[in-house]
């Protein structure tokens, strides 16, 4: 059931997984140079609060609807730098957005089951 | 095109590091849906503007090269500049705040607005 998975893997509790919204649109990903030079900025930033094992940027596939399109997620080392990101990063200004931010199950992660 | 790349590259991310809102606000709660996500994030944005015309701080770039060029002065019988930059962003935060709110309402019609939003017909100069 989609419905369960999807409040599943956004949990309450901090997970060394920070899942960052209302940053990026699907078009804006479509474009090569510009998906590496919003990874670039992403990857600077979110660099500074810890060591960062993997970033994904899901990017538009045709007409496909693609799981966690428009979100980014952050896998860190740490549950506490993921947790200074968090409260640094929440709020601030992205491309004239407010960034919004949640965290997401490790394991759905691994299994890399977005919603 | 050539210009554009000659153009120093600048980062997304605002310029301050600190967020105008605190972060627990900006935190999605758990199990909404993708309709109930997209209320919080425009209740997100208005809020983040309301604070910084509330609380006067404007994001205005501190390095002037990150600035937009200026328009040309208007001043009014007195020789006070009208256009400045402070009432230049405000006025431009008044119309993006106002712009959300529209939306907000649109898709949630319970919504409340900001006690200081104003509809933008209503003018405040002078």
């Amino acid at each position: 059931n989609i419905n369960n998975l999807s409040s599943l893997s956004n949990v309450a509790r901090p997970t060394r997984i920070l899942v960052l919204l209302n940053m990026v649109e699907p078009d804006e990903l479509k474009d090569q140079e510009e998906y590496e030079d919003i990874m670039e900025d992403v990857s600077d930033e979110c660099g500074k609060f810890g060591a960062i094992k993997t970033i994904i940027i899901p990017r538009p596939d045709g007409d496909k609807e693609v799981p966690g399109l428009g979100k980014i997620f952050i896998e860190y080392e740490s549950v506490d730098d993921a947790i200074k990101a968090q409260s640094s990063l929440g709020g601030r200004k992205f491309a004239n957005r407010t960034v919004v931010t949640s965290w997401m199950d490790v394991e759905q992660f691994n299994n890399r089951i977005f919603s | 095109a050539d210009g554009a790349r000659k153009k120093r590259k600048r980062s997304r991310w605002a310029a301050e590091t600190t967020a105008v809102l605190p972060a627990q606000q900006a935190t999605l709660p758990p199990g909404l849906t993708p309709k109930q996500q997209k209320v919080f994030y425009l209740h997100v944005q208005i809020e983040e503007i309301t604070q910084r015309l509330r609380t006067g701080n404007l994001g205005i770039p501190s390095d002037p090269r990150d600035r937009s060029p200026s328009p040309e002065p208007v001043y009014n019988q007195r020789g006070q500049r009208l256009n400045t930059r402070e009432f230049r962003t405000r006025k431009k935060l008044e119309e993006q705040r106002h712009k959300l709110i529209v939306e907000a309402r649109e898709v949630d019609p319970a919504y409340k607005a900001p006690a200081d939003y104003r509809p933008p017909e209503i003018k405040i100069e002078d």
